[in-house]
């Protein structure tokens, strides 16, 4: 463990997935009875640090709990604070209580992790496949003629799937980018324009949904982050909804340990779970041939959730472009993106001028007014580079430096252009009657950390608004009591 | 001793040059502190951001 764990977290630059901080705010019931599903403690496994995954795998097949300082004698000093952090994120999670003697994980997590490894118990957390034995079960119940025949067909092909993965989420997104141009794309449901409004990615503007700066920033990141932060949002929706969280939780971890391409039933959800299924329908997580079948089948979207493969499918025959690299961008300004997909000649189209179209190439320039646009979006030119890079053609690879320098300089310098006034509000404090007294209540003024410039020769200061009423009281009563 | 409300403008030496030529049509500085830093009047901000970025667009030019 000692220095192959060191090298491999210095190497592991990726922060820690937008869940964690979620879970972390969680109580430890709350979490407890998570763990206490096999499933749940896998996923949240995958999305771990590679430091914690092995410091939960050392101790996960102990039986008896191990002393602190026999485990820190195995970490080098260097990696000492890496280590520490581990430790406190876990303890966090309250999959590794902190403590000062022994270390033992989580005893529910324990057993659950097990199971998840080796197989067997019941908790059947890993969703029940629909069609097996477990419908023979259900066979005595009466359903209803549509309910019968739907049971008979087959499960949906990957491709079904798969298009259908990439139409729901590609109308979000559609929507999203069209509010800002003036163009009407489909609109999603209704749960969805609600959810995208109060995360804050879309306001809502003389009765229509316009896309927000944040909107705009979260167009340029990749379909797994994007799907994330909308279940983020999901999450805390449903906490206001008084749906019960675990519930929530481990169906997500439920569906994205699932097979692709697999049928499930949906005979074993709570009610939570069951409503949850019009939703992360619109959303393109699950599939259903209808709104009334007892069968569900997860899509790309949602058995990608926790692990690190893409989450919408690079085949090609859909409407979708290609997922790996297709733009090329030249020293002269000029941009080639090889994709025919409108979502991404969309996007394309927040920070370049486009110039032509063809079959299955746009071709454009990033310009000053382009890039200007976009930066008043609330796109920072970082944003842009990064977009470009994670989005480069694999010619475009072979490059070092990938992008070239004068245009990431260049979009770099017109974002500074933008920024070459900062203002800020507040107070000027001048004509003090003496230095003594401009020393005291500069002084005083610096305790609160409110000083915004100060100059001692002329003895004035600016302060921010906020510290007026602080300020304006401590010379009051120093006026006060002067008299 | 003295409070004045206003605004803290902090930019580049050039920047600031183009404020005090506009400050001589119309007045909104209330303090000229240094080279980089000056406080106008509160009400002007706005007025004065929109002014400025026409004067700099005046020393760009496209291709297009």
């Amino acid at each position: 463990m000692p220095v192959a764990v060191a090298q491999d977290e210095t190497k592991d630059v990726k922060k820690e997935h937008v869940l964690l901080p979620f879970l972390q705010t969680q109580s430890q019931n709350t979490l407890t009875r998570l763990y206490q599903r096999p499933s749940s403690c896998l996923s949240i496994f995958r999305l771990l640090s590679a430091l914690e995954r092995q410091i939960i795998m050392n101790l996960l097949w102990l039986e008896s709990a191990i002393s602190v300082s026999t485990m820190a004698a195995w970490v080098v000093r260097e990696a000492r604070p890496l280590y520490d952090n581990a430790l406190a994120t876990l303890a966090r999670l309250h999959i590794l209580p902190q403590s000062t003697v022994k270390l033992a994980l989580n005893p529910t997590f324990k057993t659950s992790f097990r199971q998840a490894l080796t197989g067997g118990g019941t908790s059947s957390s890993f969703g029940v496949p629909a069609g097996e034995g477990h419908d023979k079960a259900q066979d005595g119940i009466p359903t209803d003629r549509d309910g019968r025949k739907d049971d008979k067909r087959n499960a949906p092909s990957l491709n079904t799937l798969d298009s259908y993965a990439i139409e729901r989420w590609e109308t979000i997104l559609h929507y999203m980018v069209g509010s800002g141009n003036g163009r009407r794309p489909p609109e999603p449901s209704p749960g969805v324009r609600f959810l995208l409004k109060t995360s804050g990615l879309m306001n809502e503007f003389h009765g229509s949904l316009q896309i927000s700066s944040t909107g705009f920033q979260f167009l340029l990141h990749s379909p797994h982050e994007q799907l994330w932060h909308l279940l983020l949002q999901y999450l805390h929706l449903a906490e206001q909804r008084r749906m019960d969280l675990v519930d929530v939780l481990s169906f997500l971890f439920m569906l994205s340990t699932m097979e692709l391409g697999r049928e499930y039933t949906v005979a074993n959800l709570t009610k939570t779970q069951s409503a949850m299924l019009e939703d992360l329908r619109d959303y393109g997580l699950i599939w259903q041939r209808k709104q009334s079948s007892r069968r569900f089948s997860p899509t790309r979207l949602s058995t990608t959730l926790t692990s690190c493969s893409p989450s919408l499918p690079n085949a090609t025959g859909t409407s979708s472009g290609p997922q790996e690299g297709f733009i090329v961008l030249e020293t002269n300004y000029r941009i080639y993106a090889y994709t025919d997909n409108p979502l991404q000649t969309a996007v394309l189209g927040l920070f370049a001028s486009l110039k032509c179209r063809f079959p299955n190439l746009v071709i454009g320039s990033i310009t000053r007014e382009s890039v200007k646009k976009a930066l008043s979006n609330g796109i920072t030119a970082d944003q842009i580079i990064a977009y470009l890079i994670t989005h480069a053609h694999p010619n475009m690879r072979k490059n070092n430096p990938m992008l070239p320098v004068t245009v990431q300089d260049q979009i770099r310098l017109w974002e500074l252009e933008k920024n070459r006034l900062k203002s800020q509000e507040g107070y000027l404090y001048t004509a003090f009657a003496s230095q003594a007294d401009y020393e005291l209540v500069l002084n005083y003024a610096k305790e609160l950390d409110v000083v915004l410039w100060e100059n001692a020769a002329k003895r004035c200061f600016f302060g921010s608004a906020e510290g007026h009423s602080n300020i304006k009281g401590f010379i009051e009563r120093r006026t006060m009591g002067q008299k | 001793m003295k409070a004045i409300k206003g605004i803290l403008l902090t930019c580049d030496p050039a920047v600031k040059q183009i404020l005090l030529a506009m400050d001589e049509k119309q007045k909104f500085i209330i303090d000229n502190l240094d080279d980089y830093h000056i406080v106008i009047k509160a009400d002007d901000e706005y007025r004065v951001r929109l002014e400025l970025e026409a004067e700099l667009e005046k020393n760009t030019w496209t291709l297009e």
